[in-house]
Protein backbone atom coordinates (compact mmCIF):
# COMPACT_ATOMS: atom_id res chain seq x y z
CA UNK A 1 0.00 0.00 0.00
CA UNK A 2 2.73 2.39 0.93
CA UNK A 3 5.40 3.68 -1.43
CA UNK A 4 8.87 2.06 -1.12
CA UNK A 5 11.68 4.09 0.41
CA UNK A 6 13.50 4.51 -2.89
CA UNK A 7 10.78 6.78 -4.35
CA UNK A 8 11.24 9.26 -1.54
CA UNK A 9 15.04 9.11 -1.76
CA UNK A 10 14.90 9.90 -5.49
CA UNK A 11 12.43 12.74 -4.83
CA UNK A 12 14.81 14.18 -2.20
CA UNK A 13 17.76 13.86 -4.57
CA UNK A 14 15.90 15.56 -7.43
CA UNK A 15 14.76 18.43 -5.18
CA UNK A 16 18.32 18.88 -3.87
CA UNK A 17 19.66 18.95 -7.44
CA UNK A 18 17.07 21.58 -8.45
CA UNK A 19 18.11 23.72 -5.47
CA UNK A 20 21.79 23.28 -6.30
CA UNK A 21 21.13 24.25 -9.91
CA UNK A 22 19.41 27.44 -8.73
CA UNK A 23 22.16 28.29 -6.24
CA UNK A 24 24.81 27.90 -8.96
CA UNK A 25 23.06 29.74 -11.79
CA UNK A 26 21.00 32.59 -10.27
CA UNK A 27 22.43 36.10 -10.25
CA UNK A 28 20.28 37.62 -7.54
CA UNK A 29 21.50 36.94 -3.99
CA UNK A 30 17.91 36.55 -2.71
CA UNK A 31 17.21 33.96 -5.41
CA UNK A 32 20.37 32.11 -4.31
CA UNK A 33 19.04 32.12 -0.72
CA UNK A 34 15.70 30.74 -1.96
CA UNK A 35 17.56 27.92 -3.75
CA UNK A 36 19.43 27.18 -0.51
CA UNK A 37 16.06 26.94 1.25
CA UNK A 38 14.99 24.35 -1.36
CA UNK A 39 18.12 22.30 -0.62
CA UNK A 40 17.48 22.58 3.14
CA UNK A 41 13.93 21.33 2.70
CA UNK A 42 15.06 18.40 0.56
CA UNK A 43 17.47 17.37 3.34
CA UNK A 44 14.80 17.76 6.05
CA UNK A 45 12.38 15.69 3.97
CA UNK A 46 15.01 12.95 3.90
CA UNK A 47 15.30 13.06 7.72
CA UNK A 48 11.54 12.57 8.07
CA UNK A 49 11.47 9.84 5.40
CA UNK A 50 14.22 7.84 7.11
CA UNK A 51 12.44 8.32 10.44
CA UNK A 52 9.16 7.02 8.97
CA UNK A 53 10.73 3.97 7.33
CA UNK A 54 13.38 2.94 9.87
CA UNK A 55 12.24 4.14 13.32
CA UNK A 56 11.83 1.62 16.15
CA UNK A 57 9.11 3.47 17.96
CA UNK A 58 11.52 6.32 18.78
CA UNK A 59 10.92 9.96 17.85
CA UNK A 60 14.61 10.91 17.43
CA UNK A 61 14.29 11.44 13.68
CA UNK A 62 11.43 13.91 14.08
CA UNK A 63 13.34 15.79 16.79
CA UNK A 64 16.37 16.03 14.53
CA UNK A 65 14.23 17.40 11.70
CA UNK A 66 12.68 19.90 14.13
CA UNK A 67 16.10 21.23 15.18
CA UNK A 68 17.23 21.30 11.55
CA UNK A 69 14.19 23.49 10.72
CA UNK A 70 15.10 25.86 13.60
CA UNK A 71 18.70 26.15 12.38
CA UNK A 72 17.46 26.79 8.82
CA UNK A 73 15.22 29.59 10.10
CA UNK A 74 18.16 31.22 11.92
CA UNK A 75 20.26 30.85 8.77
CA UNK A 76 17.69 32.52 6.53
CA UNK A 77 17.26 35.46 8.96
CA UNK A 78 21.02 36.12 9.08
CA UNK A 79 21.39 35.51 5.34
CA UNK A 80 18.72 38.03 4.41
CA UNK A 81 20.22 40.59 6.83
CA UNK A 82 23.54 40.08 5.04
CA UNK A 83 21.85 40.56 1.66
CA UNK A 84 20.32 43.85 2.85
CA UNK A 85 23.68 44.96 4.24
CA UNK A 86 25.40 44.10 0.95
CA UNK A 87 22.68 45.97 -0.96
CA UNK A 88 23.33 49.10 1.12
CA UNK A 89 27.03 48.84 0.35
CA UNK A 90 27.01 47.97 -3.37
CA UNK A 91 23.54 49.29 -4.32
CA UNK A 92 22.95 45.90 -5.94
CA UNK A 93 22.24 42.30 -4.96
CA UNK A 94 23.97 40.81 -8.03
CA UNK A 95 26.39 38.17 -6.79
CA UNK A 96 28.69 38.90 -9.75
CA UNK A 97 29.33 42.42 -8.50
CA UNK A 98 30.51 41.30 -5.06
CA UNK A 99 34.16 40.87 -5.96
CA UNK A 100 36.05 43.08 -3.51
CA UNK A 101 38.07 40.08 -2.33
CA UNK A 102 38.96 38.93 -5.85
CA UNK A 103 42.74 38.87 -6.39
CA UNK B 1 -1.29 6.19 -1.24
CA UNK B 2 0.82 6.01 -4.39
CA UNK B 3 -1.46 8.47 -6.20
CA UNK B 4 -1.29 10.92 -3.28
CA UNK B 5 2.49 10.56 -3.22
CA UNK B 6 2.82 11.14 -6.96
CA UNK B 7 0.50 14.18 -6.93
CA UNK B 8 2.32 15.76 -3.98
CA UNK B 9 5.69 15.04 -5.57
CA UNK B 10 4.58 16.62 -8.85
CA UNK B 11 3.41 19.76 -6.98
CA UNK B 12 6.66 19.92 -4.99
CA UNK B 13 8.97 19.46 -7.99
CA UNK B 14 6.93 21.94 -10.05
CA UNK B 15 7.15 24.53 -7.27
CA UNK B 16 10.91 24.02 -6.92
CA UNK B 17 11.47 24.24 -10.69
CA UNK B 18 9.41 27.43 -11.00
CA UNK B 19 11.15 28.98 -7.97
CA UNK B 20 14.51 28.36 -9.61
CA UNK B 21 13.65 29.44 -13.17
CA UNK B 22 11.13 32.33 -13.05
CA UNK B 23 12.56 35.79 -13.72
CA UNK B 24 10.34 37.87 -11.44
CA UNK B 25 11.45 37.42 -7.83
CA UNK B 26 7.94 37.76 -6.37
CA UNK B 27 6.72 35.01 -8.69
CA UNK B 28 9.72 32.94 -7.54
CA UNK B 29 8.61 33.46 -3.95
CA UNK B 30 5.05 32.33 -4.71
CA UNK B 31 6.43 29.19 -6.39
CA UNK B 32 8.62 28.66 -3.31
CA UNK B 33 5.50 28.82 -1.10
CA UNK B 34 3.95 26.13 -3.34
CA UNK B 35 7.09 24.05 -2.80
CA UNK B 36 6.89 24.51 1.00
CA UNK B 37 3.22 23.45 0.91
CA UNK B 38 4.19 20.32 -1.03
CA UNK B 39 6.85 19.45 1.56
CA UNK B 40 4.33 20.03 4.39
CA UNK B 41 1.93 17.70 2.57
CA UNK B 42 4.66 15.05 2.43
CA UNK B 43 5.18 15.45 6.18
CA UNK B 44 1.47 14.87 6.79
CA UNK B 45 1.58 11.86 4.48
CA UNK B 46 4.52 10.48 6.50
CA UNK B 47 2.46 10.85 9.70
CA UNK B 48 4.75 13.57 11.06
CA UNK B 49 1.83 15.95 11.59
CA UNK B 50 3.66 18.13 14.12
CA UNK B 51 6.49 18.70 11.65
CA UNK B 52 3.96 19.52 8.94
CA UNK B 53 2.41 22.20 11.15
CA UNK B 54 5.87 23.51 12.05
CA UNK B 55 6.78 23.60 8.35
CA UNK B 56 3.70 25.70 7.54
CA UNK B 57 4.22 28.01 10.54
CA UNK B 58 7.94 28.61 10.10
CA UNK B 59 8.47 28.39 6.35
CA UNK B 60 5.25 29.76 4.89
CA UNK B 61 4.50 32.01 7.85
CA UNK B 62 7.93 33.38 8.70
CA UNK B 63 10.61 32.64 6.11
CA UNK B 64 8.43 33.49 3.08
CA UNK B 65 7.40 36.82 4.61
CA UNK B 66 11.04 37.52 5.55
CA UNK B 67 12.12 36.87 1.95
CA UNK B 68 9.28 39.09 0.69
CA UNK B 69 10.51 41.94 2.89
CA UNK B 70 14.06 41.41 1.66
CA UNK B 71 12.82 41.55 -1.96
CA UNK B 72 10.93 44.78 -1.28
CA UNK B 73 13.90 46.35 0.55
CA UNK B 74 16.31 45.60 -2.29
CA UNK B 75 14.07 46.98 -5.05
CA UNK B 76 15.16 44.92 -8.09
CA UNK B 77 12.03 42.80 -8.33
CA UNK B 78 12.35 42.03 -12.03
CA UNK B 79 14.60 42.89 -14.91
CA UNK B 80 18.16 41.91 -15.60
CA UNK B 81 19.05 40.92 -12.03
CA UNK B 82 16.21 38.44 -11.74
CA UNK B 83 17.55 36.26 -14.52
CA UNK B 84 19.84 33.32 -14.95
CA UNK B 85 23.47 33.09 -15.95
CA UNK B 86 25.81 34.01 -13.12
CA UNK B 87 28.82 31.97 -14.23
CA UNK B 88 29.77 34.47 -16.93
CA UNK B 89 27.19 33.22 -19.41
CA UNK B 90 28.09 29.61 -18.59
CA UNK B 91 24.81 28.82 -16.85
CA UNK B 92 24.85 25.41 -18.50
CA UNK B 93 27.79 24.55 -16.22
CA UNK B 94 25.57 24.88 -13.13
CA UNK B 95 22.78 22.91 -14.78
CA UNK B 96 25.30 20.25 -15.81
CA UNK B 97 26.71 19.92 -12.28
CA UNK B 98 23.20 19.64 -10.80
CA UNK B 99 22.10 17.07 -13.41
CA UNK B 100 25.25 15.00 -12.83
CA UNK B 101 24.60 15.06 -9.07
CA UNK B 102 20.96 14.02 -9.54
CA UNK B 103 21.98 11.21 -11.89
CA UNK B 104 24.67 9.96 -9.50
CA UNK B 105 22.23 10.02 -6.58
CA UNK B 106 19.62 8.09 -8.58
CA UNK B 107 22.22 5.45 -9.53
CA UNK B 108 23.37 5.00 -5.92
CA UNK B 109 19.81 4.94 -4.58
CA UNK B 110 18.92 2.23 -7.09
CA UNK B 111 21.95 0.16 -6.06
CA UNK B 112 21.16 0.41 -2.35
CA UNK B 113 19.24 -2.43 -0.68
CA UNK B 114 17.10 0.13 1.15
CA UNK B 115 15.18 0.94 -2.04
CA UNK B 116 12.38 -1.57 -1.60
CA UNK B 117 12.12 -1.06 2.17
CA UNK B 118 8.58 -0.61 3.42
CA UNK B 119 7.54 1.50 6.44
CA UNK B 120 8.38 0.25 9.91
CA UNK B 121 5.40 -1.40 11.58
CA UNK B 122 2.38 0.71 12.41
CA UNK B 123 3.26 4.35 13.02
CA UNK B 124 0.75 5.78 15.46
CA UNK B 125 -0.69 9.18 14.62
CA UNK B 126 -0.72 12.22 16.85
CA UNK B 127 2.56 12.02 18.71
CA UNK B 128 2.54 15.76 19.47
CA UNK B 129 2.09 15.14 23.20
CA UNK B 130 5.07 12.80 23.24
CA UNK B 131 7.22 15.30 21.32
CA UNK B 132 6.34 17.97 23.87
CA UNK B 133 7.30 15.70 26.75
CA UNK B 134 10.58 14.71 25.08
CA UNK B 135 11.48 18.35 24.42
CA UNK B 136 11.47 19.20 28.14
CA UNK B 137 13.05 15.94 29.36
CA UNK B 138 15.59 14.15 27.16
CA UNK B 139 16.06 17.00 24.72
CA UNK B 140 16.08 19.94 27.08
CA UNK B 141 19.78 20.80 26.57
CA UNK B 142 19.52 20.95 22.75
CA UNK B 143 16.32 22.98 23.18
CA UNK B 144 18.07 25.57 25.35
CA UNK B 145 21.06 25.69 22.99
CA UNK B 146 18.62 26.26 20.14
CA UNK B 147 17.02 29.12 22.09
CA UNK B 148 20.46 30.72 22.56
CA UNK B 149 21.23 30.20 18.85
CA UNK B 150 17.97 31.83 17.77
CA UNK B 151 18.57 34.79 20.10
CA UNK B 152 22.11 35.19 18.77
CA UNK B 153 20.81 34.98 15.18
CA UNK B 154 18.15 37.62 15.91
CA UNK B 155 20.64 40.04 17.47
CA UNK B 156 23.18 39.31 14.75
CA UNK B 157 20.65 39.94 11.99
CA UNK B 158 19.66 43.30 13.51
CA UNK B 159 23.31 44.34 13.99
CA UNK B 160 24.30 43.33 10.44
CA UNK B 161 21.31 45.09 8.87
CA UNK B 162 21.86 48.29 10.87
CA UNK B 163 25.63 48.62 10.54
CA UNK B 164 25.84 50.58 7.30
CA UNK B 165 23.15 53.02 8.38
CA UNK B 166 25.30 54.32 11.24
CA UNK B 167 28.32 55.03 9.03
CA UNK B 168 26.35 57.14 6.58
Amino acid sequence: MSVPLGYYLILGGVLFAIGLCGALTRKNAIAVLMSIEIMFNAAILNFVVFWYYLHNGALTGQMFALFAIAVAAAESAVGLALVISVYRHYKSVDVNEMRSLKG
Amino acid sequence: MTIVFLTLSAITVLGALLAVTLRNLVHCLLALVLFFMGIAGHFFLLKADFLGAVQILIYIGAVAVLILFAIMLTRNISGTEGGRGSLGGAWWLGVGIATTLAGAMCVFVRRSDLVSKLPYGATEEGVVKEIGKLLVTDWVVPLEIMAVLLTAALIGAVVIALEEEKKR
